[in-house]
């Protein structure tokens, strides 16, 4: 088995004398996703800011691509991309220029065609001289998608991908995430109830009171419903 | 260099759009100037020199504490500062062009208040003028690395957004004597040699404060 690019061992963090995650050990090899259920409040989302190394555990420790999350170097950095409930889209630019701009930070070639492509990708061709502030939410989800995806990330943390997309955009993130998978990339989601998405290469685990259970929850009803006209997406939401 | 071009492109960009950190400090620059020239009534010549020198640094300072730091703490909506931390953008050179960014829009900002200043005061367009404008521009430099430093740094404590006019002026006060007795003897007619004790305390400062902006601002940008 490859070496896992997102990993955490023992991590723990509590905030004032609440404990959030108590100990979550995971790894995520390439190629495989890791999809975290659980509750408002559960710790789904300080997890993921503890692994992209936004935070500082109080015990254990993050890692990405072997590395401690906290002590990237700037190689490893551009080869990670993270969606979380904000977008991290500047509301004064357009739709494009947000793209190019991010283009630009993480070195891609031809940020001009490379924005285009991903602005038809997502569904937003016809708003890419729109500025960002004009789009509804599920418009900025999408353009999010764009831009954590542009620059073919090898590990993506994702909190709650689906949130505020209509079934077509679930659909779209569906297909993002999947076709991220089959190139190699790690993946750890986040959502308040099991999806369907790869059940080959995703494994579904609940957070509860800051515990990672051990046992895979079994996504097989989800992946049976994926062909049904229930949304993939509609439990995330 | 690429991802100082790249930020510094956008923050021209929203600035030109939005222009709320410039628009903040004409407006304030100018207004503070106003009050001073009525409260102090000067009489006009190089008599009224260090009046001049005093006010305009003033206006300086107070309209900088306001929009100076704006550069950084814009990068706070939708997260946007968190996106530049994990990116691979080198944290010293995301100092720089947060540096020339706010450096620009103070630049704008006080070239206005000169033009204000030499209606205010009676003073004319000439040498003495243009022996001032070292001091501004090391005045400048320095105060907007100071800002943005600790436009970082408020972002990680209580009630941050407190902290810049309690710390700014006071860690300013060498450089602004410096500006202030500098630019008086500009005005006032007296040579190089005169300023060139002061324009060295505010060399070392501005070096300082960037060398200080430079090393930390990585440190600065991280969560708890």
């Amino acid at each position: 088995m490859d070496a896992p690019a997102i990993e955490a061992r023992g991590l723990s963090k509590s905030f004032g004398a609440a404990p959030v995650l108590r100990g979550i050990d995971l790894a995520i090899a390439p190629g495989r996703a890791l999809m975290i259920i659980g509750r408002n409040g559960a710790g789904k989302s300080t997890l993921l800011r503890l692994l992209a190394g936004l935070g500082a555990p109080d015990d254990g420790e993050a890692r990405l691509f072997g590395a401690p999350s906290r002590k990237l170097e700037a190689a490893d950095r551009r080869r990670f991309g993270m969606l979380t409930h904000q977008s991290y889209l500047y509301p004064n630019l357009t739709a494009r220029e947000n793209l190019e701009f991010y283009c630009a930070l993480y070195r891609v070639a031809d940020p001009a065609a490379e924005s285009g492509r991903w602005l038809e990708r997502v569904g937003l061709a016809r708003f890419a001289a729109e500025r960002v502030r004009a789009f509804s939410r599920g418009m900025e989800q999408r353009l999010a998608l764009a831009r954590a995806l542009i620059h073919r990330p090898d590990a993506l943390l994702m909190d709650e991908p689906f949130a505020a997309l209509d079934p077509d955009g679930a659909e779209l993130a569906a297909t993002l995430i999947r076709e991220a998978l089959a190139r190699g990339c790690a993946v750890a989601l986040t959502a308040h109830r099991a999806f369907a998405l790869d059940s080959a290469r995703c494994t579904a685990r609940e957070l509860v009171r800051g515990r990672l259970l051990g046992a895979p929850i079994d996504t097989s009803v989800a992946d049976r419903a994926e062909s049904s006209p229930t949304h993939p997406g509609a439990g995330a939401r | 260099m690429a991802g100082f071009v790249a930020v510094l492109r956008k923050d021209l960009t929203l600035e030109l759009r939005g222009g709320e950190s410039t628009l903040a400090l004409v407006a304030l620059s100018i207004l503070i100037l106003v009050v001073m020239v009525f409260a102090l009534d000067p009489a006009g010549g190089a008599a009224d020199a260090p009046i001049a020198a005093g006010a305009l640094w003033v206006a300086m300072i107070f309209a900088g504490m306001a929009g100076a730091a704006r550069t950084v703490l814009a990068e706070r909506d939708n997260g946007c500062l968190r996106a530049l931390y994990l990116s691979p953008l080198d944290r010293g050179a995301l100092f720089l062009a947060k540096l020339a960014a706010a450096s620009i829009f103070m630049i704008v900002a006080e070239a206005a208040v000169v033009l204000m200043l030499v209606l205010f005061f009676n003073l004319d367009f000439d040498l003495r003028l243009a022996r001032m404008l070292p001091a501004l521009a090391l005045g400048l430099v320095g105060f907007a690395a100071l800002a943005t430093l600790l436009a970082a740094i408020s972002g990680r404590v209580h009630a941050g957004d407190l902290l810049m006019p309690l710390l700014a002026v006071p860690m300013y006060v060498p450089a602004l004597i410096a500006g202030v007795k500098a630019s008086a003897a500009a005005l006032g007619g007296a040579q190089w040699s005169a300023m060139g004790q002061w324009l060295r305390i505010m060399i070392a400062f501005d070096v300082l404060f960037v060398a200080a902006g430079f090393i930390l601002f990585e440190h600065l940008l991280g969560e708890d």
